[in-house]
């Protein structure tokens, strides 16, 4: 199995290095040669399986609950103007 | 008296007496950290002020109630506690602090516990030896030389050097059972929907539990009942009734069925645990539990369905770290390649590996042929142990193939992950499963015997387990 | 001959006090990031809940919308990085949408149109980014999470729209029914409707080349849009061109589309089944309960107006369609019949009135009774219909009752014939060279000799009795009676 570990990186939002990049292809390509023992088996008629046991879904009802405070958000970023995020320019890239 | 060799229910009680002080208790292992953990290194954070508090309003309060009353409670760095930092073992989370508690960490308030610390763990639980942790490796207490397995390895060492009472761990594909194996402690890793999966940073969401990790059967039981339940903020939880699970540790496991998988001779397993593995066997036959054998066939699927499943669903956990609302910021002029920059230098190689094989398994093309078709091998995995449980009540195994090993001696990925060969089923199929330590190999690394319980029937894998616990003093 | 194919994506916010996976509420228009928690801003651990109610309205529209109902959906993640876009997927429904195989039909030039509707799925909103200045200059971009996680329903018709026009009428709907349905404002102007297009067209069977349109921030521009790319593609295609798939941006003021200038993103979306949400099952009893919720929606009322209530077919949509004005005429026809005759005032007597003074069809005093009032006049043929409408603008205008108006202003038609009669032929005797023309047979002084008695009836002779009158009259003088 052949990966193209660029295309993947750029999926994922993650660059290697050069030199990162070969080990990683290898570890890659062998792990994913490792998973072609399943094509060994029968799953035609298998549906295919996420979720526990006895877990039924529960809703919400519509209620407003407090929010975080934005000394809760300050905390975890710099904020600028009245309270906003701020990110490296998204068009033009 | 030795405070550290109470166990949870002594504890308690004696604190309600009065007879100790919860401060009394909090500083026996806060002194044992600050003596021991410089070389161990369990802790990413140790909250000795915040502890000492705790225990001073527990003191001070004469309505003494809780299960986990004064009890020391060391935390896996990836559940959220409020107010302290949260890092998931990882740089890229450096500096987060979290603005909210856990559905765990919650119950183990309420319950009057102490939470005295976070524990290293591999970066987001990815591994299996606490050696992908961005910050430190920490050691196996048995021998320093040894790691303690992962990922919750800062957990179970922690309460394997007497640096808590008890820990909370997670477990995804064997992180609770397999440290608390080659640590030689108890491990359990609950039925999925049993606990809240609530504040805890999503790896392999359909795989992930929380679970107790203690010096006793008795211990972590205790523990399970306080953080099980369902809850309203995970949609994945069950509405099961939540026993008081201590009180089912009878010790009789008379007419149980105790199965043995055929297969598991195909596995490669070092001989003494294999060894101590058979004498487990002989020891629930002696109590008078039939051992029956069973079969599964795709058992020797599990790891592949395992290593595509939990790194699919990690590509998409992990995708949130992106430097722009908290955590690491890289450096860019540019929005894409300050993505890639926080992403590359936040996450640490194993990390990478893992979204990259599940962005791999997940992309177009490749859907079928690796996520859907392991997806579609984990039913079947899944009704295999249905038909077992069909003639069985419990299933054992060893917990891992090997004892400890060496930090570095495994040398390529594939070869670490096959440490949790036998773990890795129990996720996929929903199960709960216990490691309890069983004996010692030639260097004197503890070996762990893994139990593997019906869905939803902890109070009688928690018994079973207690057996062997009782057992095992003896050899 | 080129024929057009268009299909619409169209996502409806579903008008829940809180979000689609957590307790925040989804006001709008508030400061940036004050509606935020855990679940919506991607914290580490946090999980989604579904809103009972967010699906309950996805329910009612899909019903609306005549589509089948999945008592088993699933929902799925959508992986991409954006910076609004909090945990790096969506999560949306996929593979199992709510709802699936509708349609709506549209009038068009006095047919009905069906436009097929392919699903309609449950997902959350995205953050906002705001640039400030030029997009392409700015450093910067500023993100506000309040909308994050905002229930969305996203509709997908088939590709069955031939024009801007039917694309319009669909929308004004559809917007129409999600407004009496109550699951949303339907209000563009604050995102609570967004559009998307998708433009092809060609010469045969085959199918063109699929373009889409954004940007599209009313029902205008829609429609602008597509006329303009359906004609750039067709001028395309006879220039030997090759249309080439592509997102393009509506530019409102120029009312051309342009391609994006935004280099296209690897597009893998990864979609896989969100393990954090099992399935969502709802029971037959559920749906049925929905489904009984559901109002006599906009279409079925117009048609209802036209056909038992014999309104003409534009009087009948622009009442129906808007909830406000349907619940308003209904209420007065109920009580005062007349519904030919309610229409018409309302429609352009209030209803001109109110425009013109902004007020909305909520804040009106002027109800049936009022109604009730003014039709005794009419019936009786004490006001014509012209006092009458002067009668209710003064009404709205200062509050005072219909009654109070024609009594104070004497506007009360004068009925009685012998009234009349003194007038008409003294109106006879004072123009003697009409009357005379008259005799000689030129007919048209008819109307000079009614304007004349008007005039002496300051305007409030009854009509019908001062033609009578009159005739009456002048046929006497043709006989040579003396009057």
């Amino acid at each position: 199995m052949k990966i193209e570990l660029e295309r993947i990186e750029k999926l994922a939002a993650l660059k290697l290095d050069e030199n990162e990049r070969g080990s990683m292809l290898k570890d890659l390509e062998d792990i994913i040669n490792y998973f072609e023992n399943l094509k060994e088996v029968e799953t035609d008629s298998i549906e295919p399986m996420v979720y526990g046991e006895k877990i039924e879904l529960v809703l919400r009802d519509d209620i407003v609950e407090d929010s975080l405070h934005l000394t809760d958000l300050k905390r975890l970023r710099e904020l600028f103007g009245d309270g906003f995020f701020r990110v490296r320019r998204i068009i033009g890239e | 008296m030795d405070i550290t060799a109470l166990s949870v229910s002594q504890i308690v009680s004696k604190i309600k007496t009065k007879e100790l002080k919860a401060k009394d208790v909090v500083l026996t292992y806060l002194t044992n950290i600050d003596r021991l953990d410089s070389e161990i290194k369990a802790y990413l954070n140790v909250f000795h002020d915040y502890a000492l508090k705790r225990a001073e309003e527990i003191d001070n309060n004469p309505n003494k109630k809780g299960l986990l009353l004064g009890v020391p409670v060391a935390v896996k760095d990836n559940i959220s506690v409020k107010d302290f930092e949260l890092t998931a073992g990882s740089k890229i989370l450096k500096g987060y602090i979290a603005p909210f508690d856990a559905t765990v960490i919650e119950k183990i308030k309420e319950e009057g516990a102490i939470i005295i610390g976070k524990t290293n763990l591999d970066e987001f639980a990815m591994g299996s030896s606490t050696e992908n942790s961005a910050f430190f490796k920490t050691k196996n207490p048995v021998n320093t030389e040894y790691v303690p397995g992962g990922s919750s390895g800062g957990s179970a060492a922690a309460v394997k050097a007497n640096e808590t009472l008890i820990a909370l761990g997670s477990d995804t594909g064997g992180s609770v059972r397999q440290p608390a194996s080659f640590c030689g402690v108890v491990g359990l890793k609950p039925t999925y929907g049993r606990v809240s999966r609530y504040g805890l940073v999503a790896f392999g969401s359909s795989l992930d539990v929380i679970g107790p990790i203690g010096k006793s059967v008795e211990d972590v039981a205790i523990t399970l009942s306080v953080i099980s339940g369902f809850d309203l903020r995970d949609s994945t939880t069950a509405k099961v009734p939540v026993l008081n699970f201590e009180t089912y540790l009878t010790g009789d496991i008379k007419g149980k069925k105790v199965g043995l998988i055929k297969e598991i001779q195909n596995f490669k397993i070092q001989p003494e645990v294999e060894e101590a593995f058979r004498k487990s066997l002989e020891i629930f036959e002696k109590n008078g539990a039939e051992i029956v054998e069973i079969s599964m066939p795709h058992l020797k699927y599990a790891l592949s369905v395992y290593y595509i499943v939990a790194p699919s669903e990690a590509s998409a956990n992990l995708a949130r770290y992106d430097g722009v609302r908290y955590g690491f910021e890289g450096n860019a002029d540019n929005l894409r390649d300050f993505y890639e920059d926080t992403r590359t230098k936040g996450f640490g190689s194993e990390v990478k590996r893992r979204i990259l094989i599940g962005t791999f398994a997940l992309s177009e093309g490749y859907y079928d042929q690796y996520y859907l078709k392991a997806s579609k091998v984990r039913r079947i995995i899944f009704e295999e142990f249905k038909r077992a449980f069909e003639i069985c009540d419990v299933i054992l195994t060893p917990t891992s193939p090997t004892t400890a090993f060496r930090f570095g001696e495994k040398a390529t990925p594939l070869e670490m992950y096959l440490s949790d060969v036998f773990t890795i089923p129990v996720n996929l199929a929903y199960l709960p499963a216990i490691s309890v330590p069983f004996g010692v190999d030639s260097k004197g690394l503890p070996i762990g015997i893994q139990m593997i319980g019906k869905w939803f029937k902890e109070e009688e894998l928690l018994n079973t387990a207690y057996v062997l616990q009782e057992e095992a003093k003896h050899v | 001959m080129f024929k057009p194919t268009i299909g619409l994506e169209i996502h409806i916010q579903l008008a829940t006090k809180s979000k689609m996976f957590c307790s925040c509420s989804t006001e709008f228009g508030d400061p940036p990031n004050t509606h935020v928690c855990p679940v919506c801003l991607g914290l580490p651990g946090a999980l989604p809940v579904i809103n009972k109610e967010a699906i309950r309205y996805g329910v009612k529209l899909a019903h609306a919308l005549n589509m089948k109902i999945n008592l088993k959906s699933t929902f799925y993640r959508k992986n991409y990085f954006y910076p609004d876009l909090p945990k790096g997927y969506q999560i949306t429904q996929y593979s199992l949408p709510l709802g699936f195989d509708g349609f709506l039909e549209i009038p068009m030039e006095g047919k009905i149109k069906k436009i097929r509707i392919e699903r309609g799925h449950i997902e959350e909103d995205s953050g906002k980014s705001i640039h400030i200045g030029d997009i392409t200059e700015s450093e910067y971009s500023f993100i506000d999470f309040n909308r994050s996680g905002v229930p969305l329903m996203e509709i997908v018709t088939q590709p069955d729209f031939e024009s801007g026009d039917e694309a319009y009428e669909f929308l004004t709907l559809l917007r129409s029914i999600v407004r009496y349905l109550g699951v949303s404002s339907g209000d563009m102007e604050k995102g609570a409707l967004r559009c998307d297009v998708n433009v092809s067209v060609s010469k045969d069977e085959n199918k063109g080349t699929k373009v889409e349109i954004k940007n599209l921030n009313s029902f205008r521009s829609v429609k602008r849009a597509i006329d303009f790319e359906v004609e750039r593609q067709i001028k395309a295609i006879e220039s030997g061109e090759r249309i080439i798939r592509e997102t393009r941006h509506f530019d409102e003021k120029e009312g051309t589309t342009k391609p994006m200038r935004v280099k296209e993103e690897l597009n893998d979306y990864r979609y896989f089944p969100e393990p954090d949400l099992p399935p969502l099952e709802l029971s037959e009893e559920f749906v049925l309960e929905v489904k009984n919720e559901i109002p006599e929606l906009p279409n079925k009322k117009a048609v209802r107006y036209i056909e038992t209530l014999g309104l003409q077919e534009d009087y009948a949509r622009t009442i129906a369609y808007n909830k406000k004005y349907a619940d308003y005429f209904e209420d007065i026809v109920n009580k005062v019949g007349h519904p030919k005759e309610v229409a018409n005032f309302f429609l352009v007597n209030i209803l001109g009135f109110l425009n013109k003074k902004g007020k909305d069809v909520d804040e009106l005093t002027f109800g049936s009774n009022e109604f009730k009032e003014l039709f005794s006049y009419l019936d009786s043929g004490l006001i014509s219909t012209n006092i009458a409408k002067s009668v209710i603008e003064e009404s709205i205008e200062k509050g005072i009752s219909v009654k109070e108006i024609v009594e104070s202003k004497g506007l009360v038609q004068i009925t009685d014939e012998n009234v009349i009669k003194e007038i008409v032929v003294k109106v006879l005797k004072n123009n003697p060279t009409p009357v005379s023309q008259y005799l000689s047979g030129k007919k048209q002084v008819f109307g000079f000799l009614v304007g004349q008695i008007m005039k002496e009836l300051r305007g409030k002779g009854k009509p019908e009795l001062v033609n009578k009158i009159l005739n009456e009259e002048l046929l006497k003088l043709e006989k040579g009676d003396e009057p």
